[in-house]
């Protein structure tokens, strides 16, 4: 038999996923027409809207749960988890849209050395697929990978940043500076996901091999 | 998360802990029929302690044993220890009748002598036991009914019939004559069943008060209130106990797959 | 879920004629006003009767002097008075501690072999002839003592009274929720104390009622009387001898071809009535109603008392 709550928990589900895909969309649009110097800022405008609305509707749906239902155990977690995994997805749309907004306010910078910003840039690609399809089968055995790529991103910046300040070409080293400050703070949206599911799961803040391997029995 | 059920409890390893009563595999039968099957707990001093389970688990008939209330019924078997400051309540030396004044009890239907004015209730465990001296029992009126939060509203009128009072004050009296009798554990059958929601609220604050002195032991089917009220939770389920846990993790968190279909609404 | 052209289906369905069921109604509660006026008319007009005929022979004589000689219609059913109250209150001293006694008995400890077969013989031994009652009585202490005595119409009249008594302490008590009992048990109190202290007090009307009920019962009673008390134109004089009682005094006058007689007869029957009544109320009011009983007594004191 459906519980009361079972109906609000699906439409939960349903809204996370459409934000999780629309957020890969935008970021994916965003950094490959910046790369290939197109103006999209309007259409990845609309898609960081988009996941920004949802994100209020989800902030509604929540407390709404919370005030009816009083959830505990595992509905309890999904939902605690679900603030903090659609702000992540609203912030992932917010800096696509920062991206979008360097190369319009920076004009052409086709001149640019972009080896490593194209390294990073793919890496945080890669992250946040990883991440929305961790949530949408709450698989979180992805969960250390994701450390690690956040561990080499957070390498790359720091290594990078000095180095812009040796630069010649000051509209190059600071659209490169902005743009790697971005990916870095999705990167870090993204391991904050990755922890809160993690704890839907686990019940536990702080992934570690060993309890991600009791729980998971495939 | 695993789905055995032997009892899953991370509680009490460190055993210095002072624990004022401890339940050592406890089965009760009613003739041939296991009703409870083997249930060890522990219980904290001055902490509070909830029950929950769906009907006929076995957690009315555990919380019974703990003041040998199943003398009074026919058929019924205890085996097993429970034991208050490491004496046992089942041994063949202690008589019951001693022991019961250790542990109070309230019962899910508050249930004031009828008979009785409200001083009189309060103070009838007293006064039929042989106490006597006046002053001793105004005093204790006094401070049983300020304990139950009670007395603002009666003290004025301590002479009234006792069932004149409304249900969730009757039960706050039932509360007050089972403190009068200067226990040290309070066993409460779902108290507050019975009771609307502003009167279930004022039970609650009472316990919660009352945990500062005594050791409380309350078997609920409202797991809101296990959640608001208790320090750790036990959870039964056909006369096993499933799991024993602090109340934030068993809840947030729990360990057995039956604790936390149950606590989520998928049976029961 | 049924769709809404089933529901008016199953709306229809049901019996239209709200004005004739209305109107059955009516009848039936007619019916069963009637029944109940038809089973108290005659209630009501023996007491009618009774007063009518017997309120001429009441006087201060008749209430206080034996009776004259037969068919004289002077002197009164004094003794009869005095008979009737002592050998129904000496019938209550023995019949009701016992009644009262087995009643706790059955249903406090009552879950054995023992209380089942007690039980089943109180039921037997309530279903006897008052009169076969009255010759074993007869038997046990009139022809073994060698006379007639009020101890043997106490003892006769003890005998109807406590299985009623019994039965009915037993119901009441049976009737007070366990779990009153619990809570005391809860409380540490022991079974007695319980049992005395809480049980009885919340089962008092009912056990009170039910001792109203044996004590009518016996006030009324002939003919265990004629086999142990005999009946005498005496006033008490000791345990030993004959004794007068009302029921007697009735049967012997209303034998006799007098006027006068059949006159005393009324009197005494309308005496008899307003014994029992006197009783019932008396002990109600002092059982149930202490605190209001006491208060009017008071007050009553005070005014005697400020009078003179």
């Amino acid at each position: 038999m459906t519980r009361l709550i079972d109906p609000s928990l699906e439409k939960l589900s349903a809204i996370m996923n459409e934000m999780g895909n629309t957020a890969i969309d935008c970021i994916s649009l965003a950094i490959d027409s910046y790369f290939e110097g197109k103006n999209t800022t309007d259409e990845v405008h609309t898609l960081s809207d988009s996941i920004s609305t949802k994100y209020f509707e989800v902030e509604d749906l929540i407390f709404d749960m919370l005030l009816k239902y009083q959830p505990v155990a595992d509905d309890f977690r999904l939902i605690r988890s679900s603030t903090e995994i659609s702000y992540a997805f609203s912030r992932f749309g917010r800096y696509a849209y920062d991206i979008t907004q360097v190369r319009e306010l920076f004009g052409d910078i086709s001149e640019c050395d972009n080896e490593s910003l194209i390294v990073i840039s793919n890496k945080v690609k890669h992250m946040i697929r990883e991440a929305v399809h961790s949530f949408a089968e709450l698989d979180i055995r992805k969960a250390t990978h994701i450390q690690d790529d956040e561990a080499y991103i957070d390498k790359i910046y720091k290594e990078r940043l000095p180095q812009l300040i040796k630069s010649n070409n000051t509209k190059c080293a600071l659209a490169e500076a902005l743009v790697l400050r971005y990916l870095e703070r999705i990167g870090d949206h993204a391991v904050f996901m990755s922890d809160a599911i993690n704890y839907i799961v686990t019940g536990k803040h702080k992934p570690s091999q060993k309890r991600i391997d009791a729980h998971t029995n495939y | 998360m695993t789905s055995e059920t032997q009892t899953t409890s991370d509680l009490f390893e460190n055993d210095s802990e002072k624990f004022k009563m401890i339940a050592e595999d406890v089965t009760i039968s009613y003739g041939d029929v296991p009703a409870v099957k083997n249930v060890n707990m522990k219980f904290k001093e001055k902490s509070v302690t909830a029950l929950i389970g769906p009907s006929g688990c076995g957690k009315t008939t555990f919380l019974r044993c703990l003041n040998r209330m199943h003398d009074m019924t026919k058929n019924a078997k205890v085996e097993g220890k429970v034991m208050i400051d490491g004496i046992d309540l089942y041994s063949k030396e202690i008589d019951p009748i001693y022991h019961r004044r250790k542990v109070g009890m309230v019962f899910q239907k508050p249930n004031p002598f009828p008979t009785m004015s409200i001083f009189d209730n309060v103070t009838a465990g007293l006064r039929l036991n042989g106490v006597k001296d006046k002053r001793i029992l105004n005093e204790i009126v006094e401070d049983t009914l300020k304990m139950a939060y009670l007395w603002d509203e009666v003290k004025n009128d301590l002479k009234k019939p006792a069932v004149e009072l409304s249900g969730g004050q009757q039960q706050r009296l039932c509360i007050a004559r089972a403190l009068a009798i200067q226990p040290e554990v309070l066993l409460m059958d779902e108290p507050a069943s019975a009771l609307d929601p502003i009167a279930t609220q004022k039970i609650e604050e009472t316990i919660t008060e009352l945990k500062k002195e005594f050791t409380i032991i309350i078997v609920t089917h409202n797991m809101q209130q296990a959640v608001r009220v208790s320090d750790y939770t036990g959870f039964m389920y056909l006369g096993d106990l499933i799991e024993f846990r602090h109340t934030k993790k068993l809840f947030t968190d729990p360990k057995n797959d039956l604790t936390a279909k149950y606590v989520q609404g998928q049976f029961g | 879920m049924s769709s809404l052209e089933k529901r008016q289906e199953y709306r229809a369905l049901f019996k239209q004629n709200v004005q004739k069921r209305l109107i059955v109604d009516k009848i039936v509660r007619i019916i069963i006003i009637s029944c109940v006026i038809t089973a108290i008319i005659p209630l009501g007009s023996i007491l009618v009767e009774v007063f009518k005929n017997g309120i001429a022979a009441i006087s201060i004589e008749f209430l206080t002097e034996i009776p004259g000689s037969v068919g004289s219609g002077t002197g009164g059913v004094g003794p009869a008075i005095q008979g009737t109250l002592i050998v129904v209150g000496l019938a209550s001293l023995i019949g009701v501690p016992i009644g009262v006694m087995s009643g706790i008995f059955l249903s406090e400890y009552g879950d054995n072999r023992l209380a089942r077969s007690v039980r089943f013989f109180n039921d037997v031994f309530m279903e006897f002839p008052s009169i076969v009652l009255g010759i074993f009585a007869f038997l046990v202490i009139v022809l073994v003592l060698g006379h007639f005595s009020v101890w043997a119409g106490a003892f006769a009249l003890s005998l109807i009274m406590f299985p009623i008594v019994a039965r009915t302490t037993e119901e009441s008590l049976k009737m007070v929720p366990i779990t009153y009992r619990e809570a005391g048990t809860a409380l540490g109190l022991r079974k007695w104390v319980i049992t005395m202290r809480i049980v009885i007090a919340a089962a008092k009307e009912g056990m009170v009622t039910g001792i109203m009920l044996s004590v009518a019962r016996i006030g009324g009673e002939t003919a265990p009387l004629i086999m142990t008390i005999l009946g005498s134109s005496l006033f008490f004089a000791n345990m030993n001898t004959p004794m007068d009682a009302l029921p007697l005094r009735i049967w012997r006058l209303s034998m006799l071809p007098y006027e006068s007689a059949q006159l005393q007869g009324w009197g005494a029957a309308l005496v008899l009535i307003f014994i029992i009544l006197g009783i019932n109320l008396g002990l109600r009011a002092l059982v149930l109603h202490k605190k209001e009983t006491m208060q009017i007594l008071k007050t009553l004191k005070e005014k005697v008392g400020g009078k003179n």
